[in-house]
């Protein structure tokens, strides 16, 4: 395989293959992971910058394999390579051995987005060309700003194993976010995008400054049943926090995911398709952090429970064959069970129809009994609509319900969507739902 | 070295080792080491903050070392905040000593005994289980132009157990976890492996909680949570000095009933123990409220220069980051009563036990968090066992209508995310008694 390296990579590219060198004579398989990058991000404390910082981070993942041992181990030291090489030899001895086909090889690359852009640089003009678009969004409201944030980020990445698989990646990020008050009336709102261009930081300070002064002196709600449309960002927490996790290939044939022994079955909206695309969005990537090809996977298709999403491990364990779904959160720990960039769609239209409750955000989500999908909530930033128009804010009230019995019954989604993290998804309304008012 | 530029740096090195081991099902799935070795260094210009963080930070030399607090002070440059900090006392507590140091003992000897606890959980019924321990080694070591310098190691570990019943296409969970700084406490800890597994099975023929208004009974691990949430995040000295705390201009004023008194005391040999502030700043027992009125704030030496009308020494970093104003332990302070007595004052309402987390709106005042299980209470006893019930409130409501509290407090432990950061921490509390709590649940 022909080797791009990207700057940031160049001056370790011999340490690799001197890891991968060493680590074959200790164990049957090696993989090295490498990430390096800088970031620079401006704090705003009130309306003037307070912090401003740069971080230099740097570290490597060894994982080494024999006789179907996996063990792991990683360090911020290019100089204790050798130790963190002898410690990952150490917890493969140590754990239990499994079916293991081993490591990936070298494979055509599909055709991918690089989620990359020159312009992003740790440039502090840059930055702070960000933090007043977004202050200038949110001119004329009544709220104060409190804080908030610019940040850019610029990084590469090296997958390389005993296989000769060795594969770089560049990626660049763009963040910027406002927290807003309006009495105790607050308002928060971001935008993160892979390139400058996407990224729309006017909107976000126009939307933080809504948010705080459009819910001052909201009111208070009776406990009633009534019809709910989630925006994207309060759906996505609670996607990520129950239904995500349960369309693991891990927690599925571990018995702790809703969906086991669900594959093939309709028990979800007849119009609700989920789908994982590792080629399109700001999560792209040719190669998962196995360093195997990866592919679009439908999870949910027409309502009925499409597939389960695996990376190597628990692919070999199980008897299934990896969907190149394993994902790192850094240098510093083994790959997981993750998506790339996953979008949901639902049915189409309805959910400006009539009276509703729209709520922006959930305060707890992560709370939720995360294999039954029971959660009770808090609702943020919700009020009554009336045919999509924000008739009287909601100051507080509780929500509560069951996430797998709503995704069975979807009331509508919006034409427009956003994407939250690595979802991108529809507002959608869900009739019906339990709200405990104050 | 010391370097005259800046008015002010501090420089903040750790490095580590963390360990885990992970049982899934019986099966090791994982067990082994990482290294840590990163620095956070800070310069103060004319105006605020510049901070680099730079992993491999054991590597650089005195120049390189120099160099990166240059470039903080570059970066200080672009900020605009005037930024004075509050004179402080520097010292260093001892870091207490550990029974048994879980560096000692081996590898394979911990995840035996891991093993050991998951094992236990294996009951009839269990379709799941799985265990986790995290053992961390670090050593800090700071210094600042201010002529302050010191190094300490602390070592940190516990475990994790969960328990997932099945039954007719239902599940539930059971989950107990220990974590600590006194040393290795996962030997003979059976019994908490087979606790998870008995309360999943229970929860199976537990009923969902009515939703509502009513009396309830917090239990220590919840009452804990509620002192964390509701009212220690509220009182964290940045979130007052940027207006983002709905007890910003409430000091001294009373915001809580009489019998309600809270500390964050990080000298605490708890899990949030920390034996200096990490910007160098002495740490001490702080009253947050006390007899229900609003003391002090907990401050770093920024906040208490901006706001005052509080301590400093609750400066608080994960390896890597910038300090920020954090909690350690935090605690409802014991009362008189007795648990019957509450029961006895509640009549008929619920009791709610454990914890699945929380999170508050510190601006609104609005927090939330979630029970592991309940019991419903009649005529003063506890009756049948229900489940996925939570509670909400505002801060400045809530507060007021604590109206016993009882003498049994105990401590749990956790870490606390803020600002992108996590940081260990324990909250606690004695069984209290919360008139109109609004409860939530799967019906009405």
């Amino acid at each position: 395989m022909s080797r791009i390296i990207p700057p940031e990579i160049a001056p370790y590219e011999s340490l690799i293959d001197d890891i991968l060198r060493a680590g074959a004579a200790k164990a049957d398989e090696v993989e090295v992971y490498l990430e390096a990058g800088r970031s620079l991000s401006l704090e705003l404390r009130q309306t003037v910058v307070g912090e401003a910082s740069m971080a230099e981070v740097w570290g490597i993942g060894i994982r080494v394999i024999t006789d179907g041992r996996i063990g792991s181990s990683s360090t911020m030291s290019p100089g204790r390579w050798e130790a963190c090489l002898d410690a990952a030899v150490a917890s493969a001895r140590l754990a239990d051995q499994q079916d293991w086909q081993g490591l990936p090889s070298p494979a055509p690359l599909p055709a991918c987005d690089e989620p990359y852009d020159p312009l992003v640089v740790c440039d502090v003009a840059l930055a702070e060309d960000l933090l007043s678009r977004t202050m200038a969004g949110a001119e004329g409201a009544e709220a104060v700003v409190i804080g908030g944030s610019a940040s850019l980020s610029s990084g590469a990445g090296a997958i390389a194993n005993s296989h000769d698989v060795f594969s770089t990646h560049r990626g660049t990020h763009a963040g910027v976010s406002l927290e807003m008050i309006n009495g105790t009336s607050t308002g928060y709102e971001y935008d993160s995008t892979a390139r400058l261009g996407d990224i729309d930081p006017e909107k976000v300070g126009e939307k933080a400054a809504f948010f705080a002064d459009f819910w001052a002196g909201a009111g208070d709600v009776p406990s009633a049943e009534a019809d709910v449309v989630f925006a994207p960002t309060a759906l996505a927490s609670l996607l990520s926090a129950i239904f995500f996790p349960a369309l693991s290939g891990r927690n599925v044939h571990a018995g702790r995911s809703y969906f086991a022994g669900k594959l093939g079955e309709a028990c979800l909206d007849p119009a609700l398709h989920v789908i994982d695309d590792p080629h399109h969005g700001d999560h792209a990537t040719p190669l998962d952090d196995d360093g195997v090809v990866t592919r679009p996977l439908e999870l949910v298709r027409d309502g009925t429970v499409a597939g389960f999403a695996y990376d190597l491990k628990t692919a070999y364990r199980y008897g299934a064959k990896t969907t190149g779904n394993a994902v790192r959160g850094g240098a510093g720990g083994a790959p997981g069970i993750g998506f790339h960039n996953l979008t949901v769609e639902g049915p189409a239209g309805g959910v400006d129809d009539g009276g509703a409750i729209v709520c922006h955000g959930l305060v707890g989500a992560h709370t939720a009994n995360t294999i039954t999908g029971d959660f009770s909530v808090e609702l943020s930033n919700a009020s009554y609509v009336e045919d999509g128009e924000y008739t009287a804010p909601i100051r507080s009230a509780m929500l509560g319900g069951n996430l797998f019995a709503m995704l069975a019954d979807i009331a509508g989604t919006s034409e427009e969507t956003r994407t939250v993290g690595r979802i991108a998804l529809p507002s959608v309304r869900f009739n019906n739902l339990h709200i405990i008012g104050k | 070295m010391r370097f005259a530029e800046p008015r002010y740096y501090d420089i903040r090195a750790l490095e580590g080792s963390g360990t885990q081991i992970e049982i899934d099902n019986g099966i090791i799935e994982s067990a082994g080491s990482a290294f840590s070795d990163t620095a956070v260094i800070r310069a103060l210009g004319g105006k605020g903050w510049g901070t680099v963080v730079v992993d491999n930070f054991s590597a650089l030399g005195d120049a390189a070392v120099r160099r990166k607090v240059d470039e903080a002070l570059t970066l200080a440059r672009a900020t605009g905040e005037d930024v004075t900090l509050a004179k402080v006392t520097s010292s260093v507590l001892p870091v207490p000593s550990v029974a048994e140091d879980p560096r000692n003992v081996s590898l394979e000897e911990k995840t035996g005994m891991l093993l050991g606890i998951e094992r236990a959980a294996a009951l009839d019924g269990i379709v799941n289980t799985r265990a986790r321990y995290i053992e961390t080694a670090a050593t800090i070591r700071f210094e600042n132009s201010e002529g302050t310098e010191f190094g300490y190691e602390i070592v940190r570990s516990g475990y994790s157990v969960l328990a997932v019943a099945g039954r007719d296409g239902q599940m539930q969970m059971g989950r107990e976890s220990e974590h600590g700084i006194t040393g290795l406490n996962i030997r003979h800890k059976e019994a908490k492996g087979r606790e998870a597994a008995e309360r999943a099975l229970l929860l199976l023929d537990a009923r969902s909680a009515q939703g509502g208004k009513m009396t309830a009974i917090l239990d220590p691990e919840l009452g804990g949570v509620f002192a964390h949430e509701a009212i220690g995040h509220a009182s964290e000295g940045d979130l007052v000095k940027e207006g983002a705390s709905v007890v910003k201009d409430k000091r001294g004023a009373a915001i809580g009933a009489p019998v309600l008194s809270v500390t964050d005391d990080p000298t605490m040999p708890e899990f949030g123990f920390m034996p200096v502030d990490d910007e160098g700043t002495a740490v001490q027992r702080t009253e947050i409220i006390r007899n229900g009125v609003l003391e002090n704030f907990l401050h770093d030496r920024q906040t208490l220069a901006a706001v005052g009308g509080g301590v400093a020494g609750h400066a608080r970093a994960q390896g890597g980051y910038a300090p920020v104003v954090r909690m350690s332990n935090t605690f409802i302070e014991n009362g008189d009563a007795t648990l019957e007595e509450l029961l006895e004052a509640c009549g008929d309402g619920i009791l709610l036990k454990g914890s699945r987390g929380g999170q508050v709106d510190p601006g609104r005042g609005v927090f939330q968090f979630n029970a592991e299980y309940g019991f419903l209470v009649e005529g003063g006893e506890m009756t049948a066992m229900v489940r996925d019930v939570s509670l909400s409130g505002d801060i400045l409501t809530t507060l007021h209508n604590i109206t016993m509290v009882a003498g049994d407090r105990t401590m749990s432990q956790g870490y606390c995310g803020k600002a992108g950061q996590s940081v260990p921490v324990s909250d606690g509390s004695p069984h209290i008694l919360l008139e109109h709590a609004v409860i939530g649940g799967g019906q009405s």
